[in-house]
Order: C-alpha cells, then sequence, then structure tokens
C-alpha cells in the first residue's frame, strides 16, 4: 500500500534536489564523502614505515632518527590537511542542508495553501510542524550523504589493494568473513523502516498534542482541564518513549554489529597472520597497518550498511512530506523554485489585482460533497446569481450552509459544474480567488502581524482603498481605540482582538480585494444587530461609496438566519439535511415551506 | 560553560530530572565501568601478541592469545548495545517528565504570557528544547564520568610504561581538552540566536498552517511563501555562522590529535630505540594514543552538547522562572448557586512585563471603569452591550484570567485572589463562541480526556442537550476522531459539543458569551430546553448582542464604552418607556423585523 502510494523511488527526489545546487552538492560530495574516506588511509601507511624502520635487523639507532623525524613531521602535515578538507566540508554541508530544508519547507507550505483548504492537513497543525521540521530535517541529511558509496567503494579499494600487495591470502581470509557477516546484517534492517515510522509518528503526535493544548489554552484553563491534558501527554509521552526504544534497540544493535566489526576483525588477523609472523613473512609495520586498516575498512562497510538503512528511514520521510502534498503531483516537492537566500530578495508583487472582465453571472450546477469520515455533506446543489444581487443560503446547523460555500471556492473537492460568464470553470480552487472572488470563513483565521498586514495580506492598497475596507467593515470605531491603529501586532492568532473585531478585520480583508463575488459564512454570528445592520447597508445602500475602483455590482452570497438579511436577499437557498429544498425570495419560501417558516420563527419573541 | 547556564541549573535538573532514574543511571555507570575495562585490555592483548610473533613463539600460543583478543571483543560489543539502551531509556523517561512539567507549567501563566507567545513558539520550547536535552539527562554524566576514567586510566598505564611518555601525553591531553574547551564556548551565542530564528520560522509556519482557507481564498499564497522567504534568509546565515564555528571546533580536535599521534609515535620509537621497551610495548604506546582520542573527543563533545543542552537549558529555566502574575488564592467556593458582585470595578489591558517580546502594548485604554454589578444566588444576568463595550473583559475577570486594577470581584461573598483556581474554575462554567476541538475522539473532547467520567455520564449530558442521536449518528459513535480544526464538524455543531462540556460539570455560575451565535434559530430553540435545565439553581451570566437571547434573564445591565449605562430588574426595565433597554428592545426589534 506504501508503494501504492509513492510509486517514484526516493532515490529520484534526491536526484532532483542533488541537481537544485549543483556545484554545492558536488563540492560537499568531494570534500565530505570522498576525502572523508580516503584521507584516514595516509597515517597507516607513515606508521608501517616507522615500525619498520625500527624493526630492520642492524638498525642503528643513529641512523633511524633521521627518517624518524621526518615520518613524525609528515604526519603532522597530513592533520592539517585534513582540518582544511574538514572545515571547507562543513561550510558545503551546511550551505546544502539549509537550501535544501528551505525548498522542501517552501514547497511543502505552497501547496498545503493551495490544496483544498478544508482538506489541508492530515492532522492538527502542530502534527504538521513536526512534519515541516523533523522529517524535512531527514532528506537533506540523506542528500549530503548520498554520494559516500563512491567514496566508500574508493576507501575500501584503496585499502583492500595496499593489502592485498602485502599479503593477499590473510587479506582475503580477514576481509570475507567480515563482508559477509555485514551484508546479511543489512538484510534485516528492512525492520528499520517500520520501528522508525512508528517512533517518528509517536513523536509527531507528541508534538500535535503540545500545539493544541497551547492553541486551546483558554478552553483549558477555563475548564480547569490542565491536569487532565497534561496526564494525557503522558500517555502519548509513555507510548513515544516505548516505540522509540525499540527502535533505538534494533538499529544501535545493528550499528554497533556494523561499525564495531573492526575488533572482531582484528580478532580474525591475529589467528589468520600467526602463522606468517611467527615465520617472519609478516613484519610488525604491516601488522600495524593491517590492524589500522581493519578498523578503518570495517566502519566504512558499516557506514554502508547504515547508508541503506538511512536510504530507508528517508524513504519514510518522504511519504510523510508527500502526505502532505497529497493531490499535488510528487515531484512537486523537489521542484527548482528560487529561494533568494543570498543577494537581494525581490519585492512582493502585490500590483492591484488585474481587473477580469465585468462579472455578469454564476451558475452552480449539481454541487456535490461528503465528508470522508462522516458521510455527511451536500448534494446536487444548484443555484444561480448574477452581479448586484444578495444570495443567502440558510438552513439548520448541519444541513450544510458552510459546505456549500467552501466547495464552491474549491476549498473542499467538490463535484458539479460551475459557470462564470457562461463559461465553465475547471479548477474553482485556483479561480475563486481575488479578483474574481474573496471569502470571510466562519471563523477566521488572524496572524501575528500588524493589523495592516493582516488585512492586505501581500496586496498593495493605497490609503483610498484601505480606507473603503475599513469603512465597508464598519472598522473605524475599533482602529480608533486600538493605541497603533492599523499598525497594532494583533498577537497569535489575534488573541488581542475580540471575535467580533477579528470578524470584522476579515471582512476589511476580503473587502480590500474590491472583488466580483464577496462570500461570508455567517458574518454576523460575532457582530451586534446594529453593527451588522450598518455593513449591510453600506454594501447595498451606498455602493457609490466604496465603487471607486471596485465592481459597481458585487455579488454577495452569504451564510446567515438574520431576518434582516433574509430580507434583503433577492434569493434565499434553503438547505435541508445536505440538500437544496427551495430556492425564492422570502415570502415565497415562507408559503412553500415549513422549515422557512420555523427558521424564521424559530425565535420570535 | 558559564555562557550557556550558570551550574546551579545544571544542578538542579539532574536532581530534578535524574533522581528518580538513580538505579538506572547506577546501572547505566557500571556498564560503562565494563566497557573502559574491556577497551583497555583489548591493545594489551595486542602488544602481548606482537612481542609473542617477533621471539618466535608457536603458533598455538599466537593463536590462543588471538581467541581471547575476539572473545573479550565480543563481549565490549554487547555491552555497548546494552549502555546505549540503557541511556535512551533514562533520557526518553526524563525529557517526557520534563515536557509534562513544562506544559503544566505554561498552562499556569496568564493570558498575558500565551497572547505574546505563539503555540508554534511554544512547541518549540516545550517540544524542541525537551528533545535537546534528551542526550543531557540520558548520558551526560555517566558519560562525562565514564569518559574521564577512561583518560586517566590510560594515562597511568602510560605512565607505568614510562614516565617520559605519560608525563608528555599527560600535557598533551591537559592542553587539548582546555583549548577545545575554550574554542568550544564561541559557538553558544551564536547557537542560541540561529535557535531564536528558528523558532520565529517555525511559529510562522504554524500559525499559515492553521488559516490556510483565509490565505486560499483571499489569494495571499504569495504573500506567505515571500515572508516565509524573508524568515529563511535570516535563518540561514545564523545556522551557516554557527555551523562554521562548530565545524571548525571538530577541525581544531583533528589537529590536535595528529599532533599527539605524531609526538607519541616519536616517543615510543625513540625508547624503543634506547633498547629499554620491546618493540610490543611500542606498539602499545601508539595504541594506547589512539584510544586516547575517545575520552577526548567524548569529553568535548559532551562539553558540546552543554553548550548546546545549556542554551536550552537556559531557555526552560528561564520558562520555568517566569512566575503567574495572578497568585493562586486557598478558599474554596461553596456548592450551589454562587452569589456574583462586582465593587467599583475598572480595569484596564497592560502587555504584562512577563512578555520578553518588545511589543508595545496595544490595549492600555480603560475597557471596564467604575463598574459595579450585584446578583443574587440563582439569578440569571443579561448582559448586553455592542461589540467592544468590555462584556468579554467582564468574563475573564469572573474567570480570573485578569485582576481589576480598581475594585473588586467577588463570589459567594469571597475575593477571587483568595480563591484557589482549581475550585474557582471547576464551578464556573463557559459556553464562548470560539470553540476549540483536539484531534482526539468525541469522548475526549468532551471530557478534556478525564478518564473518571464515564460514557454514561456523557451520553447523559449529549442527552440532556437532545443531542443523544447525533453523536450516535458518527461512524464511531463517542469513539469518533475529532480534528482539531473542527473538520466534518460545522462551527455551530462545534458549539453544540461545548455546551455538552459544561453539562458534564456542575456549575454554580454559569457564562454564556455569544455560546449559541453560530446556532441557526431552529437549533437555538432547542437548545433554550437544555438551556433552562441548566440554568435551573445556577446562577448564569448571559452575553448576547442578540436581545431575543437574553429573554430569560432576571436583571439586565448594558454597558456602554466599559461604563453601566443601565442595570435593573428585567422586568421593571421592560415597563419603563423610558428605559435605554426598553428603546433598545424597540430600535433593536425595528432592525430585526423591519
Amino acid at each position: 500500500m506504501e508503494t501504492a502510494r509513492n510509486p517514484i523511488p526516493a532515490w529520484k527526489y534526491i536526484l532532483a534536489l542533488a541537481r537544485y545546487r549543483l556545484p554545492l552538492y558536488l563540492a560537499s560530495g568531494l570534500l565530505a564523502s570522498i576525502l572523508f574516506y580516503l584521507f584516514p588511509l595516509i597515517p597507516g601507511l607513515i606508521v608501517r614505515e616507522v615500525f619498520d624502520l625500527l624493526t630492520i635487523e642492524g638498525q642503528t639507532p643513529a641512523a633511524a632518527r633521521g627518517p624518524l623525524l621526518g615520518l613524525v613531521w609528515l604526519l603532522i602535515g597530513w592533520g592539517i590537511a585534513r582540518v582544511i578538507v574538514i572545515v571547507m566540508a562543513g561550510v558545503a554541508e551546511t550551505s546544502l542542508h539549509v537550501v535544501v530544508n528551505t525548498l522542501l519547507q517552501r514547497n511543502l507550505l505552497r501547496h498545503v495553501l493551495r490544496r483544498p483548504g478544508g482538506r489541508a492537513l492530515p492532522h492538527s497543525p502542530g502534527e504538521a510542524v513536526a512534519r515541516f521540521r523533523d522529517d524535512v530535517e531527514q532528506v537533506p541529511a540523506f542528500l549530503s550523504w548520498s554520494i559516500d558509496p563512491v567514496g566508500q567503494a574508493l576507501g575500501i579499494g584503496v585499502g583492500v589493494y595496499i593489502l592485498a600487495q602485502i599479503d593477499a591470502g590473510i587479506t582475503l581470509a580477514v576481509f570475507l568473513p567480515l563482508a559477509a557477516v555485514v551484508f546479511v546484517i543489512n538484510l534485516a534492517t528492512k525492520r528499520i523502516r517500520a520501528y522508525r515510522r512508528a517512533a517518528q509518528e509517536s513523536i509527531g503526535s507528541v508534538t500535535g498534542l503540545v500545539g493544541e493544548i497551547f492553541g486551546a489554552v483558554t478552553v483549558v484553563k477555563l475548564s480547569g482541564a490542565e491536569e487532565q491534558v497534561v496526564s494525557h501527554l503522558d500517555e502519548l509521552n509513555e507510548h513515544r518513549r516505548a516505540v522509540t526504544l525499540r527502535d533505538t534497540l534494533f538499529s544501535e544493535f545493528l550499528s554497533t554489529i556494523s561499525y564495531n566489526m573492526g575488533n572482531l576483525g582484528t580478532g580474525v588477523l591475529l589467528l589468520a597472520a600467526a602463522g606468517e609472523m611467527s615465520a617472519g613473512r609478516f613484519t610488525v609495520g604491516d601488522f600495524t597497518l593491517f590492524v589500522l586498516y581493519v578498523q578503518w575498512l570495517t566502519f566504512i562497510t558499516g557506514m554502508f550498511g547504515s547508508y541503506l538503512a538511512r536510504y530507508r528511514q528517508v524513504g519514510v520521510s518522504l511519504e510523510r512530506l508527500l502526505e502532505l502534498m497529497e493531490g499535488a503531483a510528487p515531484m512537486d516537492l523537489v521542484a527548482h523554485r528560487p529561494l533568494y537566500l543570498l543577494g537581494a530578495l525581490p519585492p512582493l508583487d502585490g500590483g492591484g489585482t488585474p481587473d477580469g472582465e465585468p462579472f455578469e453571472s454564476l451558475v452552480v450546477k449539481g454541487l456535490t460533497y461528503i465528508f470522508p469520515e462522516t458521510g455527511r455533506g451536500v448534494q446536487n446543489v444548484s443555484f444561480e446569481t448574477r452581479a448586484g444581487e444578495l444570495t443567502v443560503i440558510t438552513g439548520r446547523i448541519g444541513s450544510g450552509k458552510s459546505t456549500v460555500v467552501r466547495a464552491l471556492l474549491g476549498l473542499l473537492p467538490a463535484e458539479g459544474r460551475l459557470v462564470w460568464n457562461g463559461v465553465p470553470v475547471n479548477r474553482p480552487a485556483d479561480f475563486f480567488v481575488p479578483p474574481q472572488a474573496a471569502y470571510t470563513p466562519q471563523v477566521p483565521r488572524l496572524f501575528s502581524e500588524p493589523l495592516r498586514d493582516n488585512i492586505l495580506m501581500g496586496i498593495e492598497a493605497g490609503e483610498g482603498r484601505m480606507d473603503r475596507a475599513v469603512r465597508s467593515a464598519v472598522m473605524e470605531e475599533d482602529l480608533k481605540v486600538l493605541d497603533d491603529g492599523l499598525e497594532t501586532v494583533v498577537g497569535p492568532r489575534g488573541v488581542r482582538l475580540s471575535g467580533g473585531q477579528r470578524q470584522r478585520v476579515a471582512a476589511a480583508r476580503m473587502f480590500a480585494r474590491e472583488p466580483h463575488l464577496l462570500v461570508f459564512d455567517d458574518l454576523s454570528s460575532a457582530l451586534d444587530v446594529e453593527t451588522e445592520g450598518i455593513l449591510w447597508a453600506r454594501l447595498f445602500d451606498s455602493p457609490p461609496s466604496l465603487s471607486a475602483g471596485m465592481d459597481p455590482r458585487p455579488a454577495v452570497i452569504a451564510v446567515s438566519h438574520r431576518r434582516a438579511v433574509l430580507q434583503r436577499a433577492d434569493r434565499i437557498v434553503l438547505m435541508e439535511a445536505g440538500e437544496v429544498i427551495g430556492v425564492g425570495r422570502l415570502a415565497e419560501l415562507m408559503a412553500a415551506h415549513p422549515e422557512m417558516r420555523s427558521l424564521w420563527e424559530g425565535i420570535a419573541l | 560553560m558559564a555562557a550557556g547556564a550558570p551550574p546551579q541549573l545544571y544542578r538542579n535538573f539532574l536532581n530534578i530530572y535524574l533522581r528518580p532514574n538513580a538505579p538506572k543511571a547506577a546501572g547505566l555507570l557500571v556498564l560503562f565501568g565494563a566497557v573502559i575495562g574491556l577497551e583497555l585490555w583489548l591493545p594489551a592483548i595486542l602488544g602481548r601478541f606482537v612481542d609473542q610473533a617477533l621471539v618466535g613463539e608457536a603458533v598455538p600460543a599466537l593463536v590462543r592469545t588471538g581467541g581471547l583478543f575476539l572473545g573479550i571483543s565480543f563481549l565490549s560489543q554487547i555491552t555497548t548495545v546494552w549502555q546505549t539502551y540503557l541511556a535512551t531509556d533514562i533520557g526518553l523517561t526524563a525529557t517526557n517528565r520534563l515536557r509534562a512539567d513544562l506544559t503544566r507549567h505554561c498552562l499556569s501563566l496568564d493570558l498575558p504570557f500565551h497572547n505574546a507567545h505563539t503555540p508554534g513558539e511554544l512547541i518549540e520550547r516545550v517540544d524542541g528544547d525537551s528533545g535537546v536535552l534528551n542526550r543531557f539527562f540520558s548520558s551526560f554524566v555517566v558519560q562525562l564520568a565514564g569518559n574521564a576514567v577512561l583518560l586517566v586510566g590510560v594515562l597511568v598505564l602510560l605512565f607505568t610504561i614510562d614516565v617520559r611518555v605519560g608525563a608528555a601525553l599527560t600535557g598533551f591531553a591537559v592542553v587539548t581538552i582546555i583549548l577545545l574547551g575554550r574554542f568550544a564556548s564561541i559557538g553558544i551565542p551564536l547557537w542560541n540566536a540561529a535557535k531564536e530564528v528558528r523558532a520565529g520560522y517555525f511559529g510562522f509556519i504554524e500559525e499559515r498552517l492553521s488559516g490556510t482557507e483565509d490565505i486560499r481564498a483571499n489569494g495571499a499564497v504569495a504573500y506567505v511563501l515571500h515572508g516565509l522567504a524573508r524568515r529563511a534568509r535570516a535563518y540561514f546565515r545564523k545556522s551557516l555562522v554557527a555551523d562554521v564555528i562548530g565545524s571548525s571546533a571538530f577541525g581544531l580536535t583533528i589537529v590536535l590529535f595528529s599532533i599527539g599521534g605524531a609526538i607519541a609515535l616519536g616517543l615510543a620509537a625513540w625508547i624503543y630505540l634506547e633498547g629499554t621497551i620491546t618493540i610490543g610495548t611500542a606498539y602499545l604506546i601508539v595504541a594506547y594514543t589512539q584510544l586516547l582520542t575517545r575520552p577526548i573527543e567524548g569529553i568535548i563533545r559532551e562539553l558540546d552538547d552543554l553548550q548546546e543542552a545549556g542554551a536550552s537549558l537556559r531557555r526552560v529555566g528561564e520558562l520555568l522562572a517566569l512566575q503567574p502574575g495572578l497568585v493562586d488564592g486557598k478558599d474554596e467556593l461553596p456548592p450551589g448557586p454562587l452569589e456574583v458582585r462586582l465593587d467599583r470595578v475598572s480595569f484596564a489591558y497592560a502587555d504584562a512585563t512577563e512578555a520578553p517580546d518588545e511589543e508595545e502594548p496595544v490595549e492600555n485604554r480603560r475597557v471596564l471603569s467604575d463598574v459595579s454589578l450585584d446578583l443574587p444566588p440563582g439569578a440569571v444576568l443579561g448582559l448586553l452591550g455592542r461589540t467592544g463595550s468590555g462584556k468579554t473583559t467582564i468574563t475573564r475577570l469572573l474567570t480570573r484570567f485578569y485582576d481589576p486594577d480598581e475594585g473588586a470581584v467577588l463570589l459567594a461573598k469571597r475575593l477571587l485572589p483568595g480563591l484557589r483556581f482549581a475550585s474557582l474554575r471547576t464551578r464556573i462554567g463557559v459556553v464562548t463562541q470560539d470553540v476549540q476541538l483536539f484531534n482526539a475522539s468525541v469522548r475526549d473532547n468532551l471530557s478534556f480526556f478525564d478518564r473518571t467520567i464515564s460514557d454514561e455520564r456523557i451520553r447523559e449530558a449529549l442527552e440532556a442537550l437532545e443531542l443523544r442521536d447525533w453523536v450516535e449518528s458518527f461512524p464511531e459513535g463517542l469513539d469518533t476522531r475529532l480534528q482539531s480544526g473542527g473538520e466534518g464538524l460545522s462551527a455551530g455543531e462545534a458549539q453544540l459539543l461545548a455546551f455538552a462540556r459544561i453539562f458534564l460539570k456542575d456549575p454554580g455560575l454559569i457564562i454564556l458569551d455569544e455560546a449559541s451565535s453560530r446556532l441557526d434559530p431552529v437549533t437555538e430553540a432547542r437548545l433554550e430546553r437544555s438551556i433552562t435545565r441548566l440554568l435551573a439553581g445556577r446562577t448564569a451570566v448571559i452575553i448576547a448582542h442578540r436581545l431575543e437571547t437574553i429573554r430569560r434573564a432576571d436583571r439586565i445591565a448594558i454597558l456602554q464604552d466599559g461604563a453601566v449605562l443601565e442595570q435593573g430588574d428585567r422586568l421593571a426595565l421592560l415597563a419603563d418607556p423610558g428605559s435605554v433597554f426598553s428603546r433598545l428592545l424597540q430600535t433593536g426589534l425595528e432592525q430585526e423585523l423591519a
């Protein structure tokens, strides 16, 4: 099933990322992957020379001291050369890491934002942040290792060649069994994939809960539920501990065997070399060289083993990232895009939204969306609206009102036909954005930025447009009482504003875009009757005040059950249990539908 | 080290989080000692082998020595795995506790703190920093002690071989540790700076992930990506600088070790040429010097970890040192309906000093001035006023999210600051228009993970709200998982669940703050019946900007710009054509019915 979801092998993503900043990748590969494996072969040769020098028959101390000193200096020179390589490798590797992290995070965020919003995240935002952080990090970590096998092959090849020149028989006797053991062990690493995934999921659920707790901190405190949520956190923590321990035990067992094979190899060497050495055909210098190389070459073999394990792990992380991308072409995760980490950051193109052709009509036909989790949703919703008209969607709670507007806007992947000015809309999610449409959700989200940025969100607007948006959203009074006016920082998710203020900011955000179609999802829930009255009056009764530059006759689709709004409506779409049971003016629906009457009278004084 | 966190802090944390694991930590120490002993033994076997071979001993003797070497190295591997497992276990146990403690502590902090820190930022503090501290707890003390023992052990063995070798390499080890230790601490402020930027970066992402629809449908995707790019640039610079310094420290290690290796090789050869040691012993000196790199590298790495852990520890320590501005009281609230009294209360929001961000105080105007309210036990108060007139602030004072600047708030004749928070908040039930759901089952969302609440009680609460059939229509009933964004539930449905939460409590005061604003009229009418049952024998404050919502009120208070414009008995106000209430009722109703 996993392979069905992700038919593209991980190496293709890695290859695409390697090509993103190829010189950087190659530099990091040469320094960190190739020289890294070759460098440690040198001191073994020097040490061998030293010991052979000492054990030559009839060697006089005076004659030996000169060359000895030269060899010692050579060893120090080697150390300095190695450092230069290591520092350069560090710079290249870090740059590569940050570049690739940023590219992945950017591409992910772009896709999450472009996905039908209601289905944007598989779990909580906190859990998604864990993927943005931890799973993303696995990818460059592997990428910078990806050339390693080349360096490993070179290191082993050169090392084994040198040893075989000295004594091919002992070389074979030492390395054949070691290679076999490492190979068998690596077959077992498949399990790592399952264990690692479970461990990462348990980490994600802990992070997710922490995020949710602080997202809902007021409710938690009000409910006096602090201890309960913490003890739930304890449960998730404990689960995390158990699965992480299992993962650690398993992978540690494998890596200990792989990396620390050196000592076992040395033991085998002692057995194999005993005869030759005793017979004087194998010098002490040869012996020291073998001991050093056995350590290093088995370490390299171990690295190769964990290379395979890492490859599997990066596959797990990629899968988890692709879950965030669902609906997009998988390779878009690694699509090459400019990041502007260096040089000048080009200014945001906030140039006034291009004027679309004038809006005439929107026809909605057979709009259907069913939530897979609950099996509820909306079916076969049809209505139409024209420029300058108010269409109100009403119905009981759970009748599907919000679902209709979200499906219409492409925020849910719905079926059905949408026709704008007589032309079918193929991709509503890309079409119903400014200048065609803008939207105020039922529970709008603000960001911890100044009020002005929350309203504009990147569009360029002169004070004229800003003033009109503020006025349309009935925000003038709010601005007067906020100390910094439009520059007021609203706090995380807008917590420093009241619920009504937040809703008006979101409305101003929509108005500032001056779209052809305004979509309100239950704007009135946080507004008092008076304020809401002013808002509707400004929108419909005094359009000249805001029409400079704006479509003189925007259409409005609003979810509401306010009487004043229902009375104003040019058309009411009456919903019941996910279906439209009537479309028409208030009087018509009141006459024809008991449901409309009970909605109207439900709150009679 | 001193730059990371005061030593006292390290001791405190080790005391609190490692002591409960003392037996396991002791076990770890024993294993570590065993690993060291075995490691020291292995080179000695090699040295003997070389000597045996050179003097031409028989092959079987050499093979026996080889066999011994194999056996010892095998044993040392098993011990190593065991040791890692135990260390991980200890680390996770300690960090789990730390994570829970941090969460609990942050929850105890006041709203001004939470208003200044995004959930994403707190994730990085609570979850990210605990993660960094994992290694610190898991193996820091044991590793440091173990490496010190190994270092001293190797040096002592070298001294027994030859005093000059011992002295030279001891000098080398001391210089190396001092140099590296000094160099390593350069990175601390750089790491801190990089971590701060990183926390902001992920805070940005988290906030945007919670508002995908707003961004998407208002065409602001490019704007958000631009914001991400701006933050990524800052992070790139900071982390590059920190990492370059880090890899230079590693480079210095390599230089020093190659010098150490060269010294040992030269010395060993020199002394051998003097004829005082065998070639096997010369080999042993080289091998032990190689072994020396391990504990030195280990100690440096631990100092390195210590600097990263020190940075995390300092932030965690700062966080834990924050005290809630509101001190918990001792008194309990009596059972039964609660009397509510506000006595000449004035209040202005001021950003608390504990908020570290340099954000300007934004709410320092007075939101309430000289407000007095009286509500006898069991009575219902209807609180009216425009948005921003201070209604919600009154509920925040009643639930003691803030204390008033002047005047007093009393429940059942007790001053709020004297009351235990736990008592206060279990005796007050609040439903607001914003409902937060957890990515958890319906049951957990209703009970807030309180496992002592039986399904039967939850069903009764749902029954009382006439919601039982609705919940049972979910695919898995009470076990159905809800998404934190409320996916699949409308905002109105989420609000009904919030009512059910109240039904699970037995509050003496109920505050409904625009609680039914997202409900349609039919559902609201149905809910009215349940609210009647809920309010029976309880005091209530109902806030609405819709007049019909407060028909059940006994008393009415109308707020304007933070002051009480009018208050009194509802029927009396209704009967008085000159009252603001009756005027409001007429204009309001006209607005609704016009």
